[in-house]
């Protein structure tokens, strides 16, 4: 037994226990595939639950690549190359886990390709499905260069790794292309609710700005989280402290302006009573989902933060700026999971008359639990490998990457 | 410098291209709005009189015959909503066929559309099961297939044969107006709404008459004379869905 022991190393338990996770979820997500939808808890009222919002949340967590890239490329801010490369790598494994959960959630996953046939351009989804299959495609040409870092395509196959590095020199472009697609769907998915004029909780312009700025946040926080997380954990990965605090007072302010469209959001729908609307807002203020909103999504997912984002002193800790980026995530994802359920869980009826409201449950089953786990453990792992074998928390390299450019640019005024 | 100078450029190129395509997609979608309305031929629409309508749900059980549809989904949904005098009253409520759907407008790969005679058809085939437009209907209309419906159909024979396909597993299903029963009977020759073989098959089994269907477009017909003869209401007008689907009120004295 005692000689043993020492293979258990913190990585190999981490990454053995994430395996099995995943193992659990893709046995759960193979037997909704052969089984059938009718094993989750979704109803005809509540079609939309949990994956959904693992859907929303991970393709917000991946606003970081967009926002830190256009930062880079557009505003020329070459410093930030570094935390743009973790928040590429982060925004390629957020779209992946979200085309998953969506291949899961849907009823005929065989036919995920007709809405790149038959196109509905009235349809937010379809614009949203778009975007995304044509920013999944960008992330990978942003990610090439980080692949082309692994040491057996090298030693393999060194020309191709060559021409997937030299993928970089289009960064600028693919960054106008990122900020266009993701300007374009992080918002069309807070629209998605927000242009149904059947749910009156949702029926209002603002979710999709609220969207994009809390997914600005949310992604931002992620990349810093994770990258200080990985320093604590692994000697793979190292950051320039300077560059993650500014990164972390821009998400504070992001933060302010969220919270201020949300203020003057939720506070306008106080007003007068609008049957299916006033009882959505009391599922958020007073009912089931009260505690997600003012702990999860008003307190700990922006007050605090904020706080101490803003403050000079706790920014600088490191366990105090870690803690108000995970909360940061936190209140992002319970922003997505509230705003889903607050307009499902309230029925208004069709019938004339008085307007009745109706209320409807919706609590996930094990099985979407599971699948959900596999999914989110597969991006814990992408990440922990991209860390130890690509490097993608590693803010020295990029120095001599910002050489390197310079070096093969030369070469062509040379040889005119 | 220069390169961030191109860079700017280009984005501005990029956002007005994006701009223009958004802007031409808005202007095709009031196109084909404006061709629903001016579409010559059939529009199709039912009355329901609900002051005759007496909750029996035969409607329901020979709507489930015909289109095969299992016992956990009904297309037609029959509700108490009241009482007039000594009466209880009902609202039978079909799929509205809006004229401006919600369902057709979110759908992301248009597997819901509008015919030329004003139905909003279910492609079954192109369905990816989403489940947006169930999301968006304000009437419920619309269930997802969460299981397949496999065995026998409870309300066959006794409510009818099945006439078309029974859907698969994993897509959402709607009240049809049974455009299979018009269409059918068009081609040999009948009057839906006056012809049983080319009526909805809710229409025809109700014992007391409460429904009728027929064309807006033909003045004879027992829909355009009831709407003009009698005060009708539609659901949730004030969506703007613009449905084709009438009641007319109960009343103390049930009219003529």
């Amino acid at each position: 037994m005692k000689i043993k022991l020492p293979n258990f190393s913190p990585w190999r338990v981490w990454i053995g226990g994430l395996v099995t996770v995943i193992a659990a979820g893709v046995a759960a997500g193979l037997i909704v595939l052969w089984k059938g939808l009718w094993l989750t808890n979704l109803t005809d009222m509540v079609p939309w639950g949990l994956w959904i919002t693992i859907d929303l949340s991970s393709i917000a967590m991946s606003a970081g690549a967009f926002s830190l890239c256009a930062v880079v490329y557009l505003l020329g801010l070459k410093r930030y190359q570094a935390v743009a490369r973790t928040a590429t790598f982060i925004g390629l494994i957020g779209y992946t886990m979200a085309v998953l959960t969506l291949m899961l959630d849907i009823g005929r996953p065989d036919r995920f390709w007709h809405s790149m046939v038959y196109w509905n351009e009235h349809s937010l989804l379809w614009e949203v499905t778009m975007c995304v299959t044509f920013y999944l495609a960008v992330l990978a040409l942003e990610a090439m260069p980080i692949f082309a870092g692994i040491g057996w395509l090298r030693s393999h196959w060194p020309k191709l790794a060559e021409k997937m590095s030299r993928v970089h020199h289009f960064a600028p472009y693919l960054a106008i292309a990122g900020l266009a697609l993701s300007m374009l769907h992080q918002s069309s998915l807070g629209a998605l609710y927000g242009v149904l004029k059947a749910r009156p909780l949702w029926y209002r312009p603002d979710i999709s700005v609220l969207f994009i700025i809390s997914a600005i946040a949310g992604g931002m926080a992620l990349t810093v989280f994770a990258s200080m997380l990985s320093v604590r954990l692994t000697r793979h990965a190292n950051v320039e402290n300077s560059i993650l605090d500014r990164v972390s007072l821009i998400v504070g302010w992001v933060l302010v302006v969220y919270l201020y469209f949300r203020f003057w959001d939720a506070l306008s729908m106080t007003y007068t009573y609008e049957p299916g609307r006033t009882e959505g807002l009391h599922l958020l203020t007073g009912g089931p989902l009260s505690f997600n909103f003012w702990i999860g999504e008003i307190l700990l997912g922006a007050v605090v933060p904020i706080l101490l984002l803003l403050n000079k002193r706790t920014r600088a800790l490191p366990l105090w700026r870690m803690l108000a980026m995970a909360l940061v995530v936190g209140g992002v994802v319970a922003y997505r999971w509230d705003t889903n359920l607050s307009g499902l869980l309230v029925i208004l009826s069709y019938l004339p008359g008085d307007p009745s409201v109706a209320y409807t449950a919706y609590r996930p089953a094990l099985i979407e639990i599971l699948t959900g786990a596999g999914i989110v453990g597969y991006g814990l792992l992408a990440f922990s490998l991209g860390v130890r074998y690509l490097k993608v928390v590693d803010h020295n390299s990029i120095k001599t990457h910002t050489e390197e450019p310079k070096i093969v640019k030369a070469i062509p005024v040379a040889t005119d | 410098m220069s390169e961030i100078k191109i860079n700017r450029r280009d984005f501005i190129k990029l956002t007005v291209a994006g701009v223009s395509v958004l802007a031409g997609s808005q202007i095709i979608r009031r196109a084909q709005a404006l061709e629903t309305v001016a579409s010559n031929g059939h529009q199709w629409a039912m009355v329901i009189d609900q002051s005759k309508c007496t909750g029996c749900d035969y409607c329901t059980l020979a709507c489930r015959a015909h289109n095969d549809i299992p016992p956990e989904i009904s297309w037609n949904v029959v509700t108490k909503t009241g009482t007039v005098g000594a009466q209880d009253v009902y609202t039978p409520r079909p799929c509205m066929h809006c004229a401006h759907a919600p369902c057709v407008d979110v759908c992301p790969v248009r597997a819901s559309s509008y015919r030329s005679d004003g139905i909003v058809k279910m492609d079954y085939d192109r369905c990816i099961g989403c489940r947006y437009c169930e999301i968006a209907c304000p009437y419920g209309a619309r269930s997802f297939n969460w299981k397949q419906f496999d065995g026998q159909n409870p309300a066959v024979p006794e409510w009818g044969q099945p006439e078309v396909a029974r859907r698969p597993r994993g897509v959402v299903e709607k009240c049809s107006f049974c455009y299979q029963r018009i269409d059918r009977g068009l081609a040999l020759g009948l009057t839906p709404g006056i012809d049983e073989d080319a009526t909805p098959a809710c229409v025809v089994v109700c014992p007391v008459g409460a429904r009728q269907f027929g064309d807006l477009n033909d003045p004879e017909s027992n829909v355009s004379k009831l709407l003009h003869e009698r005060t009708s209401y539609r659901l949730r007008d004030d969506l703007g869905t613009s449905p084709r689907v009438y009641y007319l009120s109960a009343t103390e004295e049930p009219q003529s």
